[in-house]
């Protein structure tokens, strides 16, 4: 428990993460600021036009800002933890050090998650309602959940690949990879690999844990409910599964 | 200032996180091999195919790679504290920031030529004379989007390299390419047209096809800029970066 | 010879270094003491134009650091022994700062072989313990044959060989007219190594005597720094 209280503070005590957590907060006014535009091109249109505006839908949009800024977090509250040597010395064994981070980072995760998802969601649906056709809140919780969770997900994948990769620049490299040129790589396959492929990717999970159809062409949909949940698990616990037995194989 | 770059060139072959990025980038040749092979395993059994350029398919992967490469050549050094040492040998800020964009871009702008010419050409001669969709065009006629790419690579290395100054930070460096590259892309995609195609044209990664002539995607269409502007964009990137760098390392104590 | 007048700097609300005007002569070695945080390593970056002085000037052979062409050739310093790149060797390190000063490679061995790294030149310089890096770090201050040096706790990881080593070696670059100015806690090493001392306390000048002058009126030159910091330790233990 101390140890967690100890990661905690390291945390909170580091501006960077201060402006890592404004930056992934912050995705809400870029939505804002989508929404305003998109007001914009509304107003000006013609009647005809006006009948088929069409928008996406901005928490899942912009997302990717908290995901990357908390998978971030996640990865350097390993790879720049210069106290690491003496924490070790306090806390002999390192695991117990990997976890806490794990939690602090998931569980600011959770929370910076549901703070910009759910308030996209009601920021740009209060913009736009009445000019685009929106969803209702009862029919998209059920998405606006597993996107929430997926930014805590980042945030414990991006501890594990710090431990992998042991470097900040290596790490986020692979979390970028994972995150944008896997599916951008992967949409170009040739069917059936392009839906197979795009249909593990963490952006497809949470339609896919809801049910609901598709919304980038870019992923797949082939994926029960249960199954896109185990597959969002697996992102956040294998690295940091693996990061473990790695930090015991290379130093006892 | 022979000298500052004699000695930049020493300090990005010196270490190992150099050959790692240039490793990772040119894995593309081999990715873009085993790609070819299989598009030519399904054309024989199916006739033809319309399937995606290698060397377009993979090059997120060259960009990310030698962007992080642009962004370590200065953060590296701020994070170990070999900077201050470095301004000490070379107290004129401004030439030691100006050594390092031009052996970083040097080396990029080889590095992803070599990469994606390589990918570019060992694929065509893979492909023969069967029909893939990327090869429907001339060996030749397809060089200059390869040479774009491969200068959009290296202005992107130099974007990191300055937005590394900028930001004094390993992760904020590289998240700020990563914004340019992505982020900000893939938002601009979901606006409403015709602002999505207009405000996607002056996205880094859709200069590149712009500078050829190209369009840009399906959805998106052909983009406003003609070449010579998207061109010019390309470079204002590169530069508006490296001056925020410069104003930074200037200002800043060491 | 390296001259400060009226240097200061402000870190915010911090005031490193208040007012510091001394002047540090070739031809002997100038002791730097003063208790933690009493502005020392700061008024090093000051010389060097690492830091910008909030106002004031500091000085070397009557420029400033920004303005030479070749530094390395005139000024010699070690800041931080731990400021390597951990992945680069102990010869590539000496060889990219020789480099940018026209300093050819025959140097670059000379000066390994003199701090006695010549064995681990190839090897990867964050492999170094803190001694090893701190002759790498003299290593490199020495590159350009420069006639003023700055050294900021040297002494620091070095086994009592590679103290008396830094000893002889700080003499001898004294008296072959170079200018030298040496921080360091360790009073009764300073007493054998050092001619004049300076001592500042929260920024500002203390005393700016000779050894000879500190130690008259106290029993060593310990005692007379004790008595002559007392009011300026900001950092001490409670007693
Ligand atoms: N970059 C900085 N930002 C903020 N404050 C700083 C910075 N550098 C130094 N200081 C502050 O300036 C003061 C002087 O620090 P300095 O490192 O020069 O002391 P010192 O004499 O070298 O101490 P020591 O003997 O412990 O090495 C301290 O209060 C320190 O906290
Ligand atoms: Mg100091």
């Amino acid at each position: 428990m101390s140890v967690l209280a100890a990661e905690w503070l390291k945390v909170r005590s580091i501006r960077s993460s201060h402006l890592i957590v404004g930056i992934g907060l912050g995705s809400v006014l870029l939505a804002a600021g989508l929404a305003w535009m998109a007001i914009g091109m509304y107003e000006d249109a013609s009647p005809s036009m006006r009948r088929s505006a069409r928008i996406a839908e901005l928490e899942e949009v912009v997302v990717i800002v908290p995901q990357l800024c908390l998978g971030i977090l996640g990865l350097v509250s390993w790879t720049s933890d210069r106290v690491l040597q003496t924490s070790l010395t306090i806390v002999p064994r390192r695991w117990p050090v990997l976890m806490s981070k794990a939690a602090v980072a998931g569980g600011l995760g959770l929370v910076v998650g549901a703070v910009t998802v759910f308030g996209t969601f009601f920021l740009s649906r209060g913009m736009l309602a009445g000019r685009y056709p929106v969803s209702g809140f009862a029919e998209s919780w059920p998405i606006l959940v597993p996107t929430s969770i997926s930014v805590a997900v980042f945030a414990v994948l991006g501890v594990g690949l710090g431990v992998i990769m042991r470097s900040t620049a290596g790490a986020v490299a692979v979390l970028v990879g994972l995150v944008y040129v896997i599916p951008m790589i992967g949409g170009n396959l040739p069917e059936p690999w392009s839906e197979r492929l795009g249909s593990v990717m963490m952006g497809a999970l949470p339609r896919e844990i809801a049910g609901a159809s598709l919304a980038s062409s870019v992923y797949g949909e082939l994926l029960s409910p249960v199954a896109a949940a185990l597959v969002l698990a697996a992102y956040a616990l294998l690295p940091l599964l693996a990061g473990a037995w790695l930090l015991r194989r290379r130093d006892a | 200032m022979r000298a500052v770059l004699a000695s930049e060139w020493l300090k990005l072959r010196s270490v190992g996180s150099t050959g790692y990025a240039v490793g990772a980038a040119a894995l593309t040749i081999v990715l873009g091999i085993v790609w070819t092979l299989y598009v030519v395993s399904l054309a024989d059994a199916r006739g033809s195919i319309r399937a995606a350029a290698p060397e377009e398919g993979f090059l997120p992967l060259v960009q990310v790679s030698l962007a992080v490469l642009g962004v370590l050549a200065i953060t590296s050094e701020q994070a170990d504290g070999m900077l201050r040492t470095s301004l000490a040998a070379v107290p004129r800020r401004g030439r030691l920031l100006f050594a390092k964009a031009a052996v970083v871009g040097g080396v990029t702008l080889a590095a992803s030529a070599a990469v994606l010419i390589a990918t570019y050409t060992i694929s065509r001669l893979i492909a023969g004379d069967r029909a893939l969709g990327f090869n429907d065009i001339g060996l030749l006629d397809g060089l200059p989007t390869v040479l774009a790419s491969a200068l959009s690579v290296a202005v992107l290395a130099l974007v990191g390299l300055g937005l590394g100054a900028a930001t004094r930070s390993t992760a904020a460096g590289i998240f700020s390419v990563v914004s340019l590259l992505f982020v900000l892309p893939s938002v601009a995609a979901y606006l409403p047209a015709p602002w999505n195609t207009r405000v996607a044209s002056i996205m880094l990664p859709n200069l590149v096809p712009q500078i050829a002539g190209d369009r840009l995607s399906r959805r998106l269409g052909d983009g406003v800029l003609p070449p010579w502007a998207a061109l010019l964009v390309l470079i204002a990137y590169g530069a508006a970066a490296l001056l925020a760098g410069y104003l930074v390392l200037r200002r800043r104590d060491a | 010879m390296i001259e400060l007048r009226q240097l200061t700097k402000r870190y915010g609300d911090t005031l490193a270094v208040d007012e510091l005007s001394f002047r540090v002569e070739p031809g002997h070695v100038t002791g730097f003491l003063g208790p933690n945080g009493a502005g020392k390593s700061t008024s090093m970056r000051l010389v060097l134009g690492l830091d910008a002085p909030t106002s004031g000037q500091a000085l070397v052979n009557g420029g400033r650091y920004a303005d030479l062409r070749r530094p390395l050739h005139e000024v010699g310093a070690l800041l931080d022994a731990g400021a390597v790149h951990p992945g680069r060797s102990a010869y590539n390190h000496l060889m990219c700062l020789a480099l940018s000063n026209d300093i050819g490679a025959r140097r670059v061995a000379q000066v390994l072989e003199l701090v006695g790294l010549s064995g681990v030149a190839r090897k990867k310089a964050g492999g170094f313990s803190l001694g090893m890096k701190q002759r790498l770090g003299i290593a490199a201050a020495l590159l350009g044959d420069p006639g003023v040096l700055m050294f900021d706790e040297p002494v620091n990881g070095l086994d009592p060989d590679g103290v008396r080593w830094i000893r002889g070696l700080m003499r001898g670059l004294a008296e072959e007219g170079r200018t030298v100015l040496l921080s360091s806690h360790l009073m009764s090493e300073m007493a054998l190594t050092a001619d004049r001392i300076v001592i500042v306390g929260r920024g500002r000048l203390v005393a700016d005597a000779t050894v000879a002058e500190l130690t008259a009126g106290y029993p060593s030159l310990e005692e007379a720094y004790m008595a002559l910091t007392a009011s300026s330790v900001e950092y001490g233990a409670a007693r």
